[in-house]
């Protein structure tokens, strides 16, 4: 018994210093994050806060039937990303020579393809809770605002790339640990277009049987 | 030879078992790309610059070039191969493991391989320069291997200690070397020279591993084949997703990886990003190369 009372002493001794240099590591953390953070455009902060966390919040509810999420999914983004800008970014250098028949085709199916990308790219971190952490200005009017989502097992750093000015912003990109889905989605597009002699048909068609398997 | 003894011992059976999720662990590192984590970036990104835009952005370096891929002949076909494999093999046994193993225990598999990762972590970010990122690693495997039980918890994350995994193809691109050519190997997924030399050094000096066992003890064959387990099952839904969604799956991993791969090395040097540009349709691609910043037209990149 007394010779338990030392090593439970230590014990003690060990955890709290073990606690204390948590602490300070995590003052120093906090700190030297303070210290780098700048501060880029507050309303597209503020804009990429509120309206990420809709997002997030809905895929990310338990009560809400698939087909409702989606249906409400597909009108979030509509509402807060610029779909068209989107449309012709991904198209690359076909962007240029597709004819206005064949846009029209894409931008329909690629709308619906886009939300399912969104959809299921946001849902697989599995986050629920958005901190903004900056943003920069690429430009006035571009601005990439950092945030980091906390998901199940890790925090996954998400940047947004918005456009606009005022309270009046678009998303047209979203980073997800690195990769960003526009820049990942042209490079996809203009290589099926280039593997297809740049017949823009080929992807169209290659989105709408996507789109029909559920993808 | 003398063989190191394991500081745990697996069954005979699971040694098996060992080897055959090593086999899925290398198959799986394609999609570990597509779904791997990095640390909450001060800047992470693209440099790919239209010559409208590269006046406004001088001060920006590239992170992401034009894919070099001048194996793509035999990577595309590897990559078919690697598919095949997946699909027989691999993906059948993380697609039961992920319906058999209850959410938590996948989760606590998951942080303790990600801690045992930490020495290594340690490693890298010192010779990066970053002695608070090493020191956090260092903390983060002190704390989790103790307080959180071997890494079941994160608690050190809980206290503000976020796990920023460091490697050794981060730390030679921290000090300038380029990706070098894409290159997809069978059985190893897609990597570049630069990474693919990183994941060799890394695995030959991995604290752990050298005290522990390797590959050539039950301990290290245990480790891969958890490692290669619970890679494959966190890569699933994003490779489903990547089946289902791109049309060229091979240009679209191969764009992840890159894009992925350069996000890690921005954030050992901490360069800003600068991205293509939404409005002027892409007329060409105008990099610049730091440090000199000489400017060098290069092809499109899409």
């Amino acid at each position: 018994m007394s010779r338990n009372l030392p090593q439970s002493q230590n014990r003690r001794d060990l955890l709290v210093r073990l606690g204390l240099a948590v602490g300070l590591a995590g003052l120093g953390t906090q700190a030297w994050g303070q210290a780098g953070a700048q501060r880029g455009d507050p309303q597209a902060e503020q804009f990429v806060a509120i309206e990420a966390q809709k997002v997030l919040t809905l895929l990310a509810d338990r009560n809400v039937t698939a087909a409702r999420k989606s249906a409400v999914f597909a009108s979030l983004v509509d509402e807060i990303a610029d779909v068209p800008k989107i449309s012709n970014f991904v198209l690359g250098k076909y962007a240029r020579t597709i004819t206005p028949p064949q846009r029209a085709a894409f931008t329909s199916v690629f709308r619906t393809y886009l939300q399912s990308v969104y959809q299921s790219r946001i849902t697989q971190f599995q986050g629920d809770t958005l901190k903004v952490s900056g943003s920069t200005v690429r430009v006035p009017g571009d601005v990439v605002v950092s945030s980091v989502v906390t998901g199940r097992r890790d925090t996954v750093p998400v940047a947004w790339r918005v456009l606009g000015g005022g309270s009046a912003w678009k998303l047209v990109d979203v980073q997800i640990s690195g990769v960003w889905l526009a820049i990942t989605q042209r490079q996809d597009f203009v290589a099926t277009i280039d593997n297809a002699g740049g017949n823009i048909d080929v992807l169209i068609a290659q989105l709408q049987r996507n789109a029909r398997s559920g993808g | 030879m003398s063989r190191r003894p394991p500081l745990v011992a697996a069954p005979k059976a699971g040694r098996t078992l060992a080897v055959v999720l090593g086999l899925a662990a290398a198959l799986s590192m394609g999609s570990v790309a597509w779904t791997e984590n990095l640390t909450p970036p001060e800047a992470v990104a693209v440099t790919v610059e239209t010559a409208a835009t590269q006046a406004a952005s001088l001060e920006a370096a590239p992170l992401v070039t034009p894919p070099q891929d001048p194996w793509r002949g035999f990577n595309r076909a590897s990559y078919g191969l690697n598919r095949g494999l997946d699909r027989l093999v691999v993906g059948p046994v993380a697609r039961v493991y992920r319906a058999v193993m209850p959410g938590p225990v996948q989760r606590g598999l998951g942080r303790v391989l990600d801690n045992l990762r930490e020495p290594s972590t340690l490693i890298n970010a010192g010779l990066q320069g970053h002695p608070k990122r090493a020191a956090k690693a260092g903390a983060r495997f002190v704390i989790n291997s103790t307080v959180g039980v071997l890494g079941l918890f994160d608690v050190a994350g809980r206290a503000g200690l976020d796990r920023e995994p460091a490697d050794f193809g981060q730390t030679l691109g921290r000090y300038g070397v380029g990706p070098g050519p894409y290159l997809f190997v069978p059985l190893l997924g897609p990597s570049n020279v630069r990474d693919g030399l990183g994941r060799v050094v890394d695995a030959l000096t991995d604290p752990v591993s050298l005290v522990a066992g390797g590959l050539d003890s039950d301990f290290g064959l245990g480790r891969a084949g958890a490692v290669a387990l619970d890679s494959r099952a966190q890569a699933e839904p994003a490779l489903q997703a990547l089946e289902a969604q791109a049309t060229d799956p091979y240009v679209t991993l191969q764009s992840a990886y890159l894009q992925a791969r350069a996000a890690v090395v921005a954030q050992a040097t901490g360069v800003t990003e600068d991205l293509p540009d939404f409005n002027i349709p892409n007329e060409g691609v105008v990099l610049l190369t730091p440090p000199d910043r000489n400017l060098a037209t290069v092809e499109p990149i899409y």
